[in-house]
C-alpha cells in the first residue's frame, strides 16, 4: 500500500471507526452529539469537494441545509411521505437548488461569486422566515417524525448515529469516486490553473456546476437528516452564521483531504458541547467556552488562512513530506 | 500516517466518553436534588425579559433551600440560555432533559420557543410550565403545558374594552411575527369585531427589526385612532420612537409584554402616555391594602429590590408563579416523585396566591387566572400609573 | 402624496447610509481590487464605540469623532494584521480572512459591549420637521448633511491633493507608482482606515434613530455592497449613486408592497446585479473586470 492509497483511504478509516463508537458509548446525550458531529461532516465534505477540488466558494451553504431540512419536514408531515421518499425529495430540491445558482454564478469569479452565494444564503434565510405556510415562519416547523426505512422507525440514539455516520461513509466514497476519475485527476494536477486544465481538455464549467450541485446535495440531505434527528427545524438554525461555521470546519480541516475537514468538523462541534463531555466540568467554564464558540471559528479561519494555507491536514503532510510550496 | 493519527484521535475521543452512564431519570432516593430545567431568553431580543426571570430564579431558589427545600430534599433548577431563538430552545430542551434528567421545565421566556420545545416535553412526558403570553400556549390544552402570564386571550378582550370605553372604533394594528405577536394578532381579529372595534391597517414586523416607519406611515394614513403594537421584545421601544418621530399624533396602545422599565429607558419621551395591561403587581395597593394578595406583591418587590437593586417589573413575577407553582405542587406530591405525579399537582393547584393573581387551574383551563387579575396602566413621567 | 413623499424621504435616508457603506467598498476595491467583507462590521464599531464613549461621559461631538477615528484605526490595523500578510492576490484567501476576521470582530463586541441594543441620543434634540404632509427627522438631516461633507471631501482629497493623486495611482498601476515613490503598502493601509471611517460615520449617524448591537455588521455590509455594484463600483459617485438608488427600491417596496421584503429587496438587486451586469448600471459595459 502505498502513501497514495493510504492517503485516500484515510477517510474511509475515520468513518469506520466513527461507526464502532455506539458499541463503546452507552450515553444517549453523546451519542446525539456525536450525530450531530456527523451531520456537519456531512456538510462539510461537500464544501471540501467544492473548495479543495473545483476552487469555488460557497458562504451560503447553510441555505441548502435548510433547503434539504424543510422539504424532509413538509413532506413527511403536510404530505405524509414515507420518510425515505421525503429524504430523496430533500436532496433533489437542495440539488436543483444548487443548480439555480451555479449557473449563473460561476460564471463570476472570486470576490463577485463569493458575495453572490452570500446573497443567496440570506435570501434563502429571508426566504424559510416568510413562506409561514409551508416552512411555519419565524416559530419553526415542529413535530417532525424520525427517519424511517418502511415500516422501520430508526428512534435510538445509536441507529440515528449509524444512519448518519453511515450518510457521511457514502459521501466520502462519492467524493472519491469524482475526484478519481479522469477530469478529477487533471483538474487536481492543475489546481488552481483552469487554462492549464482546459487545455488537458477538461470541461471546466461542467466540472464545476456538478460539483457544486453534488456539495448543495450533500448538504440538502444532512438537512434532512438534522430534521429527523432534532424534531424542529426553523430559520435560525440555516443563518449566515452557520454557513461561516461550516467554511471554519472545511478551512480548518484543509482541502487536499477529506479526512481534515470530518476532523475538524467533529472537533469543532465537541466544541459546542463541552460540558456534555466533560461530565465535571463546572458550568460557568462550559458556558464561558461556549461564549468563545464564534471567536474561536474566526481565529481558526484567519490563523489558518494566513499561517497554514493548507489547513491542519496539509501543516501535517508538509512535515512528514519535507517541505512541499504551500 | 494521517491515518493512523486520525484512528489514535477518534480512539482517545472513544475511550474518554466510553463508560458512562445511559438514561437518567431524576426519581433519585430521598436526599438526591431535585432538579428543574429553566430555560429563559438570557440574550437576544427578550434577554430583558430573561435576565430579571434569572435573578428571581436564583433568589428564590436560595430561599426555598435555606427553608429546608421540598420535603427535606434540596431544589436544583438548571439555567440554559435559549438565545430569544426557537432552535436553541429545543437544544436545550433537550439537553436538560437527556443529560440532566429533570422532572419538570420552567420556560420559555418567549412563546415561540414554549411552542418549540412541546416536541421534546411531549417525548420525556415532563410537564412544563412557560412564562409566556401567547395563547396557543394553553390553547388548545396540552396535558404536560401550563402558563402563567396572562394569555392574550384574557388580556386583549380587557385592552379592547377599555379602548372602546374611551370611544375608540378604529384601531391599527401592529405586530411581530413571532409567536408572541403572531398570537396577538390572531386574538384581535378575532375579538375586536365583538368590541364593536375594527381593525382599519393590520402591520407586521420581524423580530429585531429596526425601522418600522413604512408600517407606521401605513397606519398613519389610514383612519386608525389609535397604534396597537403587541410585540414583547426591543422592537416596541423603535415603534414608540418612531411613531413620535413620525409626527403621529394617535394614543399607543402596547401589550403587557412592554411592562418593564427597558422599554421606557430605550423609548425616552417616546413611552410617554403608552397604555397597556398588566397585573396589579406593578402598583400592589391595587389589590386592596392589607389583603394577603398585596402582601405577597409587597414581599416580592422589596426582596427583589434588596437583591437587585431594583424594582422588578412583570417578568419576575412571572418567574415567580412558575417556580412556586411546581415547588408547591411538588410537596404536595405523596410518594415517588414522578414527572406524572407532579403534572397531576400542578393541575390541581387552586385558590394560590401569586404575583400575577390567583390561580385555579383546571383540566380545561392551564393558566387559570382571570380579567380581574388586570388593571389598566399608563406610561406618565416614566412610571406605570394606573390609568383612568 | 404625502405617503409617497415619506417614503422618498426614508429612502434617501437609508440610501445615504448605503452610500456610505459603499464608498467604503470602493475605497478598498480602488486601492486593491480586493472586496472586504468585513466592511459591514465598521459600521456596527462605529456605532458601539460612540454609545460607549458617551456613557463613559464624553459629549456627544467628541465621542462621535473619537469613535470614527478610532475605527478608523481598527480598520488600519485590520490590514495590517489579517489582509496584509496574505502574500499575493488570491481571492479566496482575501475572502475567507477578511469573512474570519470580521466574526473575529463582531465577535469582540459582544463580549467587550454586551449583547444588548443600545440606543445613542440624537445629535439634536428636538421635534421632526413637518412640510407637505412629511416629517423629517432631525436626525435624518445630519444623516445627509454628512454624507454630502463625506463624499465632497472625499473627491476633493483624491483629486486636488498631492495624497489623493498618489492614492489613485496606486490603483491604477501599485508597481509603477512605487516607482515614482509611493509607498504602495501604506496606501493600502490608509485605503483601509478611509473605508472603516467612512463605515463607522454611517454607524454614528444612524445610530439614534435604530439603535445598534453587535450582530448588525453583516447584513448592512451585504447591503452596502448591493449599492456598490448597483452603481458601479470602481467609481465613488457611481456608488454613491448606487447607495441612494437602492435606499430608494427598498423603501417604495416596503411602502408600496410589504414591509417585511424590505430586506429581500437589496437581496435580489445584488443576485440580479451580479448575474446581469456586474458593472453596475451606470458603468458602460467592459470596463470592470469581474
Amino acid at each position: 500500500m502505498n502513501a497514495k492509497t493510504l492517503r485516500a483511504l484515510a477517510p474511509l478509516v475515520a468513518v469506520a471507526v466513527a461507526l464502532l463508537v455506539p458499541l463503546v458509548v452507552s450515553d444517549r446525550f453523546i451519542l446525539k452529539v456525536f450525530t450531530f458531529a456527523g451531520i456537519n461532516a456531512l456538510v462539510v465534505v461537500g464544501l471540501a469537494l467544492l473548495f479543495g477540488y473545483a476552487g469555488q466558494v460557497s458562504l451560503g451553504h447553510a441555505a441548502f441545509m435548510g433547503l434539504g431540512a424543510y422539504t424532509s419536514a413538509f413532506c413527511t408531515v403536510e404530505l405524509e411521505w414515507p420518510w425515505l421518499l421525503g429524504f430523496v425529495a430533500a436532496g433533489a430540491v437542495a440539488a436543483f437548488g444548487g443548480l439555480i445558482l451555479a449557473i449563473p454564478a460561476l460564471r463570476l469569479k472570486g470576490y463577485y461569486l463569493a458575495m453572490a452565494t452570500l446573497g443567496f444564503g440570506l435570501l434563502m434565510s429571508l426566504a424559510f422566515t416568510e413562506a409561514r405556510p409551508i416552512t411555519g415562519g419565524v416559530d419553526g416547523f415542529t413535530g417532525i417524525p424520525f427517519p424511517s426505512l418502511g415500516p422501520l422507525e430508526i428512534r435510538s440514539a445509536a441507529s440515528l448515529y449509524w444512519l448518519v455516520w453511515g450518510a457521511v461513509g457514502i459521501a466520502v466514497l462519492v467524493a472519491h469516486n469524482i475526484t478519481s476519475l479522469r477530469p478529477g485527476r487533471a483538474m487536481r494536477a492543475l489546481h488552481g490553473s483552469e487554462l492549464g486544465a482546459q487545455a488537458c481538455g477538461v470541461d471546466i464549467v461542467g466540472v464545476k456546476v456538478r460539483t457544486f450541485v453534488v456539495s448543495a446535495l450533500m448538504a440538502g440531505l444532512a438537512g434532512a437528516l438534522y430534521a429527523g434527528v432534532v424534531g424542529f427545524v426553523s430559520p435560525s438554525v440555516f443563518t449566515l452564521t452557520a454557513s461561516i461555521t461550516f467554511i471554519a470546519m472545511t478551512i480548518v480541516g484543509g482541502t487536499s483531504s477529506l479526512a481534515g475537514p470530518i476532523l475538524a468538523a467533529v472537533a469543532l462541534t465537541l466544541v459546542q458541547y463541552v460540558d456534555a463531555l466533560i461530565p465535571g466540568l463546572p458550568r460557568e467554564t462550559a458556558q464561558t467556552i461556549q461564549s468563545y464558540q464564534e471567536d474561536i471559528y474566526g481565529l481558526a479561519i484567519v490563523l489558518v488562512v494566513i499561517f497554514a494555507p493548507r489547513g491542519l491536514a496539509g501543516l501535517w503532510k508538509r512535515r512528514n513530506a519535507g517541505g512541499e510550496t504551500p | 500516517m494521517l491515518a493512523v493519527v486520525l484512528v489514535a484521535f477518534l480512539a482517545m475521543i472513544v475511550a474518554g466518553c466510553g463508560g458512562s452512564e445511559s438514561d437518567t431519570t431524576s426519581e433519585g432516593s430521598s436526599e438526591d436534588p431535585i432538579k428543574i430545567g429553566a430555560i429563559l431568553s438570557l440574550t437576544g431580543t427578550y434577554a430583558g425579559l430573561g435576565e430579571p426571570e434569572k435573578n428571581l430564579i436564583e433568589l428564590e431558589v436560595k430561599k426555598i433551600n435555606d427553608a429546608g427545600g421540598i420535603n427535606g430534599r434540596p431544589v436544583e433548577v438548571i439555567i440554559e440560555d435559549d438565545a430569544t431563538d426557537e432552535a436553541q430552545a429545543v437544544a436545550a430542551a433537550s439537553r436538560l432533559i437527556e443529560q440532566e434528567g429533570v422532572v419538570a421545565i420552567i420556560g420559555a421566556t418567549g412563546t415561540g420557543q414554549t411552542m418549540a420545545m412541546r416536541g421534546d416535553v411531549q417525548r420525556a412526558g415532563i410537564p412544563q410550565v412557560s412564562m409566556a403570553g401567547g395563547t396557543v400556549i394553553t390553547n388548545p390544552v396540552d396535558p404536560l403545558v401550563f402558563a402563567t402570564p396572562w394569555s392574550n386571550t384574557i388580556v386583549v378582550p380587557f385592552t379592547l374594552e377599555y379602548m372602546q370605553q374611551q370611544g375608540i372604533t378604529k384601531i391599527g394594528l401592529i405586530t411581530d411575527s413571532g409567536g408572541f405577536g403572531k398570537d396577538g394578532q390572531a386574538v384581535f381579529a378575532a375579538e375586536a369585531p365583538k368590541a364593536g372595534v375594527e381593525i382599519v391597517a393590520d402591520e407586521t414586523l420581524n423580530p429585531g427589526d429596526t425601522d418600522m416607519t413604512a408600517q407606521l406611515t401605513k397606519i398613519k394614513n389610514s383612519e386608525a385612532q389609535a397604534i396597537v403594537m403587541w410585540t414583547a421584545g426591543s422592537e416596541a421601544a423603535i415603534i414608540a420612537k418612531n411613531a413620535t418621530d413620525l409626527g403621529i399624533d394617535l394614543p399607543i396602545y402596547g401589550s403587557h409584554g412592554i411592562a418593564r422599565q427597558e422599554f421606557i429607558d430605550g423609548a425616552g419621551e417616546a413611552a410617554e402616555g403608552v397604555k397597556l395591561a398588566a397585573g396589579k403587581v406593578l402598583d400592589p395597593s391595587l389589590y386592596g391594602e392589607g389583603s394577603e394578595a398585596a402582601t405577597v406583591a409587597d414581599d416580592f418587590i422589596t426582596s427583589y429590590e434588596q437583591a437587585y437593586g431594583e424594582k422588578p417589573g412583570m417578568f419576575p413575577g412571572y418567574a415567580y408563579d412558575a417556580l412556586y407553582l411546581v415547588v408547591e405542587a411538588a410537596k404536595r406530591v405523596e410518594g415517588d416523585l414522578t414527572p406524572e405525579a407532579l403534572r397531576d399537582q400542578i393541575e390541581a393547584t387552586t385558590g394560590w396566591i401569586g404575583i400575577d393573581g390567583t390561580y385555579n387551574m383546571t383540566a380545561a383551563d392551564h393558566n387559570g387566572l382571570t380579567v380581574d387579575d388586570l388593571q389598566m396602566y399608563e406610561i406618565s413621567g416614566g412610571q406605570f400609573t394606573p390609568a383612568q | 402624496m404625502s405617503e409617497f413623499l415619506q417614503f422618498l424621504v426614508a429612502g434617501l435616508k437609508n440610501g445615504s447610509i448605503y452610500a456610505l457603506i459603499a464608498l467604503g467598498f470602493t475605497i478598498v476595491y480602488t486601492a486593491t481590487g480586493a472586496i472586504n467583507f468585513a466592511q459591514g462590521e465598521f459600521f456596527m464599531l462605529g456605532g458601539m464605540i460612540c454609545v460607549s464613549f458617551t456613557e463613559l461621559g464624553l459629549p456627544l461631538p467628541v465621542a462621535a469623532v473619537a469613535a470614527i477615528a478610532a475605527t478608523a484605526a481598527i480598520g488600519a490595523a485590520f490590514e495590517l494584521l489579517a489582509v496584509r500578510p496574505i502574500a499575493g492576490d488570491n481571492p479566496l484567501r482575501i475572502i475567507m480572512v477578511t469573512i474570519g476576521g470580521a466574526v473575529v470582530l463582531r465577535q469582540l463586541a459582544l463580549h467587550i459591549f454586551g449583547p444588548d441594543e443600545r440606543a445613542l441620543a440624537p445629535f439634536t434634540e428636538g421635534a421632526s420637521l413637518k412640510a407637505l404632509g412629511v416629517a423629517v427627522e432631525l436626525q435624518t438631516l445630519w444623516i445627509w448633511g454628512l454624507t454630502a461633507l463625506a463624499v465632497v471631501l472625499l473627491a476633493f482629497v483624491y483629486r486636488k491633493t498631492t495624497f489623493g493623486r498618489a492614492m489613485r495611482a496606486t490603483a491604477i498601476r501599485r508597481d509603477a507608482a512605487r516607482l515614482v515613490g509611493v509607498n504602495a503598502g501604506m496606501m493600502v493601509t490608509v485605503a483601509f482606515a478611509l473605508a472603516a471611517g467612512l463605515g463607522a460615520l454611517a454607524g454614528v449617524a444612524v445610530a439614534p434613530l435604530t439603535q445598534t448591537a453587535f450582530g448588525v455588521g453583516a447584513i448592512i455590509g451585504v447591503k452596502g455592497f448591493a449599492a456598490a455594484i448597483l452603481g458601479g463600483i470602481g467609481n465613488p459617485i457611481t456608488a454613491v449613486a448606487g447607495g441612494l438608488m437602492l435606499g430608494l427600491l427598498e423603501s417604495f417596496a416596503a411602502g408600496y408592497f410589504d414591509p417585511v421584503y424590505k430586506d429581500g429587496v437589496a437581496l435580489v438587486v445584488l443576485l440580479l446585479v451580479l448575474f446581469v451586469a456586474p458593472q453596475g448600471l451606470l458603468v458602460r459595459a467592459g470596463r470592470v473586470k469581474v
